[in-house]
């Protein structure tokens, strides 16, 4: 895989692991590494969960005359 | 009025004032009409007897100067905020001195609920002609935003509940909150503007949260101008305006509508303890299963040794009851020859008897022989040949009287 996946494709390969594994038809070594490879989408999902720092930005107003006035929901 | 030309050989030529007093006249004769539209630049200076504004069409570039006689104008006792609309009744002229086209208005009245209404249901079907709202237009909203824009009011309610549902459910969730005016005529450019702001800052769904109002006040999520900003946004957009009953056209052009702001975070972020559970779950039921096929193949392997171990008794019993079969074909053998010889003999003797004589005098045949010799022509015998003539039992001896040929 060249570009690391998204959250949603990581799970979907997991879950498709899955039932692969819980199907049965794995060989021994195919089940070692489609463990393996599970093991690192579940810890690629959750360092994707946990990456982002939460937080709330306030975009500064942009100049110009139309932004003079302050936002305001009352109206005079 | 008539306007006279100066005359130049054959050429008929104007003057400026002749031009524009003809042209004047022409319009003169257009009839007093209502022209609706938006007030900009309003001039309304201490101790001119005209005010003036600019009229212009809310979604379009097209405008109009307006004029009005002072005292016609404040005895209208309007408070027209710009960006204000109206209803204007008057008569398009041209003013001489500038040769500049206007109308000249008689009248002017606001645009009240009843006519918002129509103009709302007009702009509505117009607006879904073109396709605007069409469920094919509807994009998903992303499963795990990165960043995610919040437009609003600076009303502590719609941006709170926003913002507190969206942390609550996702900790590590990045909202971007633009403030906007979200009231009055200016309301919905800087509300398009603000959407706009949002997507440069690399935002990847949007919500527009608004506190419930009055009709007034969800008017500028209805503006042609927001709707179609809505529409062109190039993320999907969250509409969460006013309460579940309201339905201003801003929330038929977004992506998703959802009834209140709370329910607009709900829908931007998924839960994070849910994911984090089904996750950990995932990767329990992956070790397990993996487990579990490692411990077949070791039960595989186990039995393999346990056959691997029987497989040289099992070898030595199979050629024992090889050998014990072929002696027991040994031992059978010669009275099975005997058996087969007598068989064959049995059938000589048939095949014999059935070729001797004897069967054939058996069945009433006779051999007659002269001589000791067999006749088999009456050619051969001569009236008095003694012959001896034997039978399937006994014999006798006879002469010959008559011979027929």
């Amino acid at each position: 895989m060249t570009n690391e996946p998204t959250f949603e494709e990581a799970r979907a390969e997991l879950e498709r692991i899955v039932a692969k594994l819980e199907s049965g038809d794995a060989g021994l070594e195919e089940a070692l590494d489609l463990w393996e490879r599970g093991e690192a989408l579940y810890h690629l999902c959750v360092s994707k969960l946990d990456k982002a720092q939460g937080r709330v930005e306030e975009l500064a107003a942009a100049g110009g005359a139309s932004e003079q006035e302050p936002p305001t929901d009352s109206q005079p | 009025m008539k306007a006279e030309p100066l005359v130049y050989g054959d050429r008929k030529v104007y003057t400026v004032s002749a031009f524009n007093r003809g042209v004047a006249s022409w319009i003169a004769r257009l009839p007093t009409l209502w022209v609706e539209g938006e007030v900009t630049e309003l001039r309304r200076q201490p101790g001119w007897q005209t005010v003036f504004f600019t009229l212009k069409d809310p979604a379009g570039d097209s405008s109009l100067p307006v004029t009005m006689p002072r005292a016609g104008f404040d005895a209208l006792r309007l408070e027209l905020a710009d960006g204000a609309l109206v209803h204007v009744y008057g008569r398009p002229e041209l003013w001489e001195q500038r040769g500049t086209f206007q109308l000249r208005a008689l009248t002017i009245e606001p645009v009240g609920i009843g006519d918002a209404l129509l103009r709302l249901e007009r702009l509505k079907r117009a607006l879904a002609a073109e396709g605007l709202f069409a469920p094919e237009r509807k994009r998903p909203l992303p499963f795990l935003p990165r960043l995610i824009g919040l437009v609003t009011g600076s009303d502590a309610a719609a941006r709170h509940d926003v913002i507190a549902t969206i942390q609550g459910r996702y900790p590590p969730a990045r909202i971007l909150v633009a403030e906007t005016l979200v009231q009055g005529p200016r309301a919905p450019a800087s509300i398009a503007r603000a959407l706009e702001r949002v997507c440069e800052a690399g935002v990847d769904v949007i919500v527009l949260a608004r506190g419930g109002g009055s009709f007034d006040d969800l008017l500028p999520f209805s503006d042609e101008r927001l709707v179609r900003a809505v529409a062109a946004c190039p993320v999907p957009v969250v509409s969460a305006v006013g309460h579940e009953q309201d339905v201003p056209l801003c929330d038929l052009a977004a992506d998703v509508r959802a009834s209140t702001p709370t329910a607009a975070g709900r829908l931007v972020v998924p839960d994070w303890a849910e994911l984090t559970d089904t996750l950990a779950a995932l990767r329990a039921r992956v070790a397990a299963a993996a487990r579990r096929r490692a411990d077949r193949a070791l039960r595989d392997l186990e039995q393999d040794r346990i056959r691997l171990a029987r497989a040289p008794a099992l070898l030595l019993e199979r050629k024992r009851s090889a050998l014990e079969a072929d002696r027991e074909r040994l031992r059978r053998a010669p009275a099975l020859l005997l058996e087969r010889s007598r068989a064959r003999l049995d059938s000589v003797e048939g095949r014999l008897r059935a070729l001797s004589p004897a069967a054939t005098l058996q069945r009433g045949y006779a051999i007659v022989r002269r001589e000791g010799e067999i006749v088999r022509a009456a050619a051969a015998l001569a009236p008095g040949d003694r012959v001896a003539v034997e039978l399937g039992a006994g014999g006798f001896g006879a002469r010959v009287e008559e011979v027929s040929p």
